[in-house]
Order: C-alpha cells, then sequence, then structure tokens
C-alpha cells in the first residue's frame, strides 16, 4: 500500500475502478503511481494541501530543485503540500475542472489559481464552486493591499486572495529590433512582419489593442471591441502576427525567431537572466494589469487552504516569492523585507510598481469578460 | 539501367535520411547544456541530463503515469481483442458482419473525435467517471483493442484449423484444444498486438489530453511544459523510449532471421 | 464447463465478443451519442439545454467552412507527399534491400517510437528562423532573405507528412512484399520496358497498398491539430485546431459537438468519394 495515498483517494479509485472492472481498479490503487488526496472538507487541517498553480510561479532552489516556501511551510506546519504545474491556460485548465464542480465533486485540489481578467473567477462564485475561506485562520489578511481588497467578482474577498499581480505589456529583443513601444508598432510596423506574436488571452491582447484605438477598457462595449478585434484581424491577415500564444512566447523570442511580443512582466524579468537583450515596456498609450486569485474549490479542505493562505501573506515569506518569481505582491510589508536582504529586487518598479506606473496601467472591464459574442468573435481572430 | 538503380537508391536514403532526422535532433539535444531556460539552440555536450533525468518535478511522476496506463490498458486490451478476434475469425455466426463493422469504425474516426465523445461523456456522467486515471484508461482500452483484433485476425486466419480438429478429434474438450493447440499459436501474435497496443498507449496526446482532468501522462506533461521551456530531460526520457523500443524491434528482427535460417537449415 | 460448451455451442462466439464489443459500445458508440445529444444544444456556458439545435450545423458550417476545406486540402497534399516519399522507398526496400529489409522496415517505423508530440517539437528546432536548414537555403537563394519556414503552410503540411508516412509505408511495403518474384520475371519476358512491366504489373499489384495507406494518412491528417497549432499560424489553423478550441478554450460544447460530426462526415463521403474513383479506374483498367 502506498503511504502516499490518502483513504479517500483509495475510495475514489476503487470506486471507479468498480465501475469499470473491480479487481484490477483496486489492485492499481493500492499501487498507484501519481500523487493526489485531500478533497476533505470537513473542519480539521489536514496532513496534505493540493496546490494548483501556473508554471515557473514559485520560488525553486536552483541546486536541490526544492521550493524553499513550501517546505518552510511544511516545517512550521506539518501540512506536505503537493504542489502541481497544471495550469498553462485559464480556459484550458476551467475546462478540465468544470466538469466534476458542475456535478458538486471535488477535484483532488484544495487552491487553485485563475486570473481575474478572465470571465472564470466569476463564473467560479456565482455557480458556488468555490468554497468560502476561513478568515479566522488568515489574521495575515490584514497585509492585503487595499487595491485588491474589493475586486467585482469577490466585492468582501470572501471567497478568494490573490496569489500574485502582473502587467501585459511589450516585449522586444535587441537582437533582432529597436524599440517597439506601440501597439501600433506592433501590429503594422512592416519591418515586424511575420516576426511578432501576441497573448491568446483576450483581455491581454484586446485589453492592450482597445488602449491603442484611444478607448478605454474598463468600459468595453461591442463597438469599443469589435474597433480592436477588427485591427487585431487585420494584422493577422496581413501576415503581421505570426503566432497567438501562452507563455510559449518566451522560447521564440529568446532564440530569436521572433522580434516582438505581447508579454506578461514577470516572465521577462525571469527571461533577462538566459538574455540581456531582452526588453519590456508598458506600451506608450497604456498597459493592463491583472490578478490572479487563490480559491478553494469545492472540496477543497477549507481549514488546510487557509493555513496556507496566511503562511503566504506574512510579508516575509511574500517577499522571497516576489524575488524569486519577479511578479507584483498583493502583501504589505513584503517590499520593505525585501529591502532588508536585497535592495536592487526592492526598487525594481516592474516588481513593486510606482505610482508612476501603476497611472499608465488598465483594468479590463469585467462585465465584458463573459460577453459570449466577444469570446465568440475572439476564438475567430485566433483562428482564420 | 545502372544510373537509374542508383538513382531510386539514393532516393530511398534520403527519405530514410528525412525519417531519421528529427529523431537525431531529439537525442542530441538530450546532451545539450542549454546556458537558460530553453533547449532551443545548441550550447554544449553534457551527460547531466542523463545523470538527473528526473531533475524536472513531475516528468517521473507523469512517466509513471504513462507506463501503469500503457501496462494497464494493453492487458485489458489485449484479452478483449484476442476474444473478438477469436470469434470473429473462428465462428460463424449472426451479427458478424456489424461486429466486425464496429471494431473498425473506431480506427477510422480522428482522434480528436474520440477524445471528444469521451469527454462529453464523461462530463455528463460525473456520478460514474471521476476524470483522472480511469478515464484516460478506459479511453485507451478503447481505442487499443481494435488494433489488437486487427493483428491477431491476421494471425489466426493465416493458421492450420486441422491442428484443432485434430485435437478434437483425440477428445479434447474446447477448453483444453485452446489451451494446448490455439492458445500457444497465437501467443506470437498476442505479444506484437500487446507491443503494438503498448506502444500506442505510451504516445497518445490527443485523446489523453480530453479526458485526463488533472492526471497527467509523459505526452500530456510535455504538452504542458512545451508551453513554458522544454528541459533537455524531455528528451532524454523520449531518446530512452526510443531506444528501448528499438532495441526491443531490433532484438525481435535478429530473432526472426536467425529462427528463419534455422529454419533453412532444417530444410 | 467443457460439456456445457459443448452443448451451447452457439453461445461460445457471443461470449467471445461481448466483453469487448461492450466495451466498444460503451465507449464508443455511447460517447458519440452523449456528442450527437451535446451537438444539438442551445445556451451559453454553464447552462446549455437540449432544444433540437439543428442550426448550430449550418452556423458551424457557414462559420468554419474555411477551415474544414483547409483540412482537407492540407491532408490531401499531405497524402500524395507521402505517398511519392514513400513508395520509391518502401520498392527499394522490398526489391533492392535484400538481407537488409527488415532493418529498413525498422526506420521506417522509427519516428513512431519517438513521442508524437516530441518529433514535432523537433521540427521548431530543424525549422528555426535562425537555424542551419534556413540559413543554407537562404544562402542558397531558395528562401529570400526575410522568408522563412516555420509557421508557415509549407511547415504544417511538411509536419503531416512526416508524422504519417509510415501509415503511408507500411500498407504498401505488405503489397509489394507478397507479389510473387517469378511473377516479376515473366512481366520482364514479357514487356520490354521495365517501365511498362512495372505499370502493368508491379504498380496495380500493390494497389491495396496505396488505398489503405492512402485511408490510414489521410484519416488523421484531416482530423489532426497538433501540427497547425506548433508549426503554423493563425492562417493555417485546421478544423482540429477549431475543435480543440471550442471545446477546451472557449466552452462553446454545441458547437464543437457539432463540427466532430461535420469532420466525420466529411471524411466519410471523401472516403466513399475515393472508393469509387478507385473502384470505377479499376473496372475501367
Amino acid at each position: 500500500m502506498n503511504p502516499r495515498l490518502t483513504r479517500n483517494q483509495l475510495v475514489r479509485r476503487g470506486a471507479a475502478g468498480l465501475t469499470v472492472l473491480s479487481l484490477p481498479g483496486l489492485l492499481a490503487a493500492c499501487g498507484g503511481g501519481d500523487d493526489g488526496g485531500g478533497g476533505d472538507s470537513s473542519g480539521e487541517v489536514a496532513k496534505v494541501l493540493n496546490f494548483a498553480n501556473w508554471p515557473l510561479y514559485i520560488d525553486v532552489d536552483d541546486q536541490t530543485k526544492r521550493r524553499p516556501t513550501l517546505d518552510a511551510f511544511t516545517a512550521k506546519t506539518d501540512i506536505k503540500v503537493n504542489y502541481f504545474e497544471e495550469i498553462n491556460d485559464n480556459a484550458e485548465y476551467f475546462a478540465k475542472v468544470q466538469g466534476p464542480l458542475s456535478q458538486g465533486q471535488g477535484i483532488d485540489r484544495d487552491i487553485f489559481v485563475f486570473t481575474d481578467n478572465s470571465r472564470f473567477p466569476g463564473l467560479l462564485v456565482d455557480q458556488g464552486w468555490v468554497q468560502k475561506l476561513d478568515k479566522e485562520l488568515i489574521p495575515n489578511i490584514s497585509n492585503l493591499i487595499d487595491a485588491q481588497a474589493s475586486p467585482p467578482f469577490d466585492p468582501n474577498r470572501e471567497y478568494s486572495l490573490p496569489w500574485q499581480s502582473g502587467m501585459t505589456g511589450i516585449a522586444w529583443n535587441e537582437d533582432v529590433t529597436g524599440p517597439v513601444e506601440s501597439i501600433e508598432q506592433l501590429l503594422e510596423d512592416p519591418k515586424l512582419k511575420g516576426k511578432v506574436t501576441m497573448l491568446m488571452e483576450l483581455a491581454d491582447s484586446v485589453g492592450l489593442t482597445i488602449l491603442a484605438n484611444g478607448d478605454d477598457p474598463a468600459t468595453v462595449d461591442d463597438d469599443v471591441f469589435n474597433r480592436a478585434a477588427d485591427r487585431i484581424q487585420a494584422a493577422v491577415g496581413s501576415g503581421q502576427i505570426r503566432r497567438f500564444t501562452g507563455n510559449d512566447y518566451a522560447q521564440a523570442l529568446t532564440g530569436g525567431d521572433l522580434a516582438a511580443s505581447v508579454a506578461w512582466s514577470g516572465d521577462v524579468i525571469q527571461l533577462l537572466l538566459d538574455n540581456p537583450n531582452l526588453k519590456w515596456a508598458v506600451p506608450k498609450d497604456g498597459g493592463m494589469i491583472w490578478t490572479d486569485n487563490m480559491f478553494i474549490p469545492t472540496g477543497g479542505s477549507v481549514p488546510t487552504a487557509s493555513t496556507y493562505m496566511n503562511y503566504v501573506y506574512e510579508p516575509a515569506v511574500a517577499a522571497k516569492l516576489a524575488a524569486a518569481i519577479n511578479y507584483v505582491t498583493p502583501v504589505k510589508g513584503a517590499r520593505e523585507e525585501l529591502a532588508k536582504s536585497d535592495a536592487k529586487t526592492a526598487n525594481n518598479t516592474l516588481i513593486f510598481p510606482d505610482d508612476e506606473l501603476l497611472t499608465q496601467l488598465h483594468q479590463y472591464d469585467s462585465a465584458a469578460l463573459n460577453n459570449q459574442e466577444h469570446i465568440t468573435r475572439w476564438q475567430q481572430v485566433l483562428g482564420q | 539501367m545502372r544510373v537509374k538503380h542508383h538513382l531510386l537508391t539514393t532516393y530511398a536514403m534520403l527519405v530514410i535520411g528525412y525519417l531519421m532526422l528529427p529523431i537525431a535532433v531529439v537525442i542530441l539535444f538530450s546532451f545539450n547544456e542549454p546556458e537558460g531556460r530553453f533547449n532551443y539552440v545548441w550550447q554544449g555536450f553534457t551527460f547531466d541530463n542523463w545523470a538527473n533525468w528526473d531533475a524536472p518535478i513531475g516528468l517521473r511522476e507523469s512517466m509513471i503515469t504513462s507506463l501503469e496506463i500503457g501496462v494497464l490498458s494493453t492487458v485489458v486490451a489485449t484479452i478483449l481483442g484476442t476474444m473478438i478476434a477469436l470469434a470473429i475469425v473462428r465462428h460463424h455466426f449472426r451479427g458478424r458482419a456489424s461486429s466486425n463493422v464496429l471494431v473498425f469504425l473506431p480506427m477510422s474516426t480522428p482522434e480528436i473525435v474520440l477524445g471528444a465523445s469521451l469527454l462529453a461523456l464523461f462530463i455528463q456522467q460525473t456520478g460514474i467517471f471521476v476524470i483522472g486515471f480511469w478515464t484516460i484508461f478506459i479511453a485507451h482500452v478503447m481505442f487499443i483493442v481494435s488494433y489488437i483484433v486487427v493483428t491477431v485476425k491476421a494471425r489466426l486466419i493465416g493458421f492450420d484449423r486441422h491442428l484443432e480438429e485434430a485435437a478434437a478429434d483425440l477428445g479434447a474438450d474446447e477448453l483444453t484444444t485452446f489451451r494446448k493447440v490455439t492458445f500457444p499459436l497465437i501467443a506470437p501474435a498476442m505479444l506484437a498486438a500487446s507491443l503494438l497496443g503498448f506502444a500506442l498507449s505510451i504516445d497518445d496526446f490527443v485523446i489523453t489530453y480530453f479526458v485526463a482532468g488533472g492526471e497527467q501522462t509523459f505526452p500530456v506533461y510535455v504538452w504542458g511544459i512545451a508551453r513554458v521551456a522544454t528541459p533537455p530531460q524531455v528528451n532524454v526520457v523520449a531518446s530512452a523510449i526510443f531506444l528501448v523500443a528499438i532495441a526491443v524491434a531490433l532484438g525481435n528482427v535478429l530473432w526472426q532471421y536467425r529462427s528463419s535460417r534455422r529454419q533453412r537449415g532444417a530444410a | 464447463m467443457g460439456s456445457f460448451f459443448h452443448r451451447r455451442k452457439g453461445l461460445v462466439p457471443y461470449l467471445l465478443l461481448s466483453p469487448g464489443l461492450a466495451w466498444l459500445a460503451i465507449f464508443f458508440i455511447v460517447p458519440l451519442a452523449y456528442l450527437g445529444y451535446q451537438s444539438l444544444k442551445s445556451g451559453i456556458f454553464p447552462t446549455y439545454e437540449f432544444t433540437w439545435e439543428f442550426s448550430n450545423y449550418t452556423e458551424a458550417v457557414s462559420d468554419y467552412h474555411p477551415q474544414l476545406v483547409r483540412s482537407f486540402v492540407y491532408a490531401g497534399i499531405a497524402t500524395v507527399a507521402c505517398l511519392v516519399l514513400a513508395y520509391p522507398l518502401v520498392y527499394w526496400i522490398a526489391f533492392r534491400a535484400g538481407r537488409w529489409r527488415n532493418l529498413f522496415l525498422l526506420a521506417i517505423v522509427a519516428p513512431f517510437f519517438v513521442t508524437y508530440l516530441i518529433r514535432t517539437l523537433a521540427w521548431l528546432n530543424i525549422l528555426a528562423d535562425e537555424g542551419p536548414v534556413v540559413g543554407l537555403l537562404q544562402w542558397t537563394h531558395v528562401l529570400g532573405e526575410d522568408e522563412r519556414l516555420l509557421a508557415t503552410t509549407f511547415a504544417v503540411i511538411a509536419g503531416i507528412t512526416y508524422n504519417f508516412l509510415p501509415f503511408m509505408a507500411l500498407p504498401i511495403y505488405v503489397s509489394l512484399e507478397q507479389i510473387e518474384p517469378r511473377l516479376l520475371e515473366a512481366a520482364k519476358d514479357l514487356y520490354a520496358s521495365p517501365v511498362q512491366a512495372f505499370l502493368r504489373v508491379t504498380l496495380p499489384l500493390s494497389a491495396p497498398g496505396i488505398v489503405a495507406g492512402t485511408l490510414l494518412t489521410f484519416i488523421p491528417a484531416a482530423g489532426d491539430f497538433i501540427n497547425a497549432e506548433l508549426l503554423g499560424t493563425p492562417k493555417q489553423q485546421m478544423i482540429g485546431n477549431v475543435i480543440q478550441a471550442k471545446f477546451l478554450e472557449s466552452l462553446d460544447y454545441p458547437t464543437a459537438a457539432s463540427l466532430s460530426f461535420i469532420l466525420m462526415a466529411a471524411i466519410l463521403v471523401a472516403v466513399l468519394a475515393y472508393a469509387r474513383v478507385v473502384g470505377s479506374e479499376k473496372l475501367t483498367g
């Protein structure tokens, strides 16, 4: 019997096995090789926390390949963390988990992460597929920065807490091109033809283009949306845009196949280690800002997840995460904490944006995110 | 005439080269020592990736899942498929033609439709199916079975029924005949079929991707990691799978070669 | 137990069949039925309702016929390319490779042993803008200074061709291998030129292999989305990409399901049309 296998998982596998083939089902369940477990909604803190997150989104020790903040959490609380880097794309991940969630079943995860510039945080809360946090266990919630206290999908932060925020702008490779600092240049400069990518995420690409059109991404009606979609579609038609990507623009950009990409801020800071000729800027017409939020899905253990959330809202822990992953931390006091050990990172405005930068950043209209016509139109732009 | 001969040989060698090129690249880049995160440009030679093949988090687990599903689904599919093949070849019965059609249909359906339709079932019936390991298993058995049937059938059609009739004449009942005569005769075909099934299972991405949920097989892991930065260890695992498969196949080729020589020698 | 089988001999085939066919019925036929059910729903995620919405099909065709047509064009070109590449190769293996036959046969299957995704990703390396192949082609002026291979129609079709070539090669090899050598000698005696001997004897005898290979290549190629996704641009998206995106990105299950059936139906029509052409040629030939 595999010690990593929890009773819950055994029962599940056994049950699933019985429906298809009883004996091998149980045998394999006993010899099971994958991680899993968790998924107990009862009031007690569990032994294991299953945490689904995006890749390259937590600190990793290059030597030991361990994750120091998770190890420290286990040492402190005796809760082992199974960390799954299984989210590559909000929609794709949502598509995978929505089946069981819609039937009121758990998904063997205690925390998962969705971005507020997608329609999914709103859907999760409205459909009741996520559970309320146990704020008694999260005294550190007082460290949440004011700007994040009341998002439209969860005005009182009953269901969610930010993991990190990030900015969407333009990255370019100086080996291939001069500065690319506007969406106009990205979409219409013939010198960049076939050498640029945009992000698949609607709010990132359309948002930046809305700004470039002189419209406001905070109020996206059909006209505003279609103006931006038309402009992007024209750039696809002319062969200007090579692809729409997730994180995968990074390899092509550092390798020189691409001149410029719509890109996320933290990625580029990490990429600079590989290629110092990469540059990133907020486009001159403005950039987008977004926040990834932790949720507790149905079936997840609320006390266990809440205990972990409290832990990452300690300024010292938040400082370590911010220094490692280079995105914008939502935790007050993290910068001061980091300044003690790493003044350079603490003064990096891409990680701790100053007021001047913040005025250039915009959020996408949350009401427009679930507009089915916009979603369908965007799919058509993505594949013509 | 001679020139034409060489022309054909050259052409054949070029096509072989085309087939081998990506494989060579995969193996070559398993020895790359990338400076940064990306294993995209050749930087330098190292054995480190092979020594630390499971350094990327999740790679080992995905490989284990792939192997578990490969073995389980192949065993089940081989049993089910061999039974179907026996029934279709050895018996005449009502519904034989439509059974044949049912076996062939999955093979002539695009993988994306197979994956999508299974997902449609699984998300409707989440009370029965927990999307993950077992749904992958179910899907793999489903698409492998047809290939097993075809492979075993080909062998069954080829062999002499008189052996079985002789056994029956000697008083053996059906089960004994099966155990002593039929099974030893079809065992090599079952082995070949299960190797094919295992290879199909290990390699499958499209169907698995639809029905995997949070579970990761090796191809699903590669799909995810390729969006970020494919570590050279992925090439290591791919090269290792390739080398093992080639070794098994080469062994088979040599074995056939030797046994055919022995047969010729005996004759 | 033995006597039971003897008395109920008629039951044996059904006992042998039932577990496997039940599996196929439950996990192939039933899912297709569910897909059909999904395809007739209407509404927006997450509340789709079954309303016999046949307009999903007409809308899917009118919205996505470019991708559908493109899939069949790409799959068709790739199938022809596979035939052109594979036929001479397996001909050479069958008639010229001698005792190394099995070894070369192994070389044809070898790509199968490298995970599908990884061998496609390897083409990303090979065809990269800054890579040696593009450099060589630019140096020899086959490609212009600004031209590229990656993210083009060529790359997508080349990727499909590469990935499905073994499906074409193996059946042709099997049919060539079954040709009696004495038949070929007789043909050489009868016809003056080897070309005529090839056209009159070898080619017709390998026709079943070509037909099987064509189907085995074309069907998966038409439904593929990996090559267009990794090696193409938005302008090369195939119907598989649309189905995948509709299912897993925009969660538009009714459209995804109707597109799946449209793809299946279109493949069926193409296969039947092909069968007619092949059949009629045989009749006239």
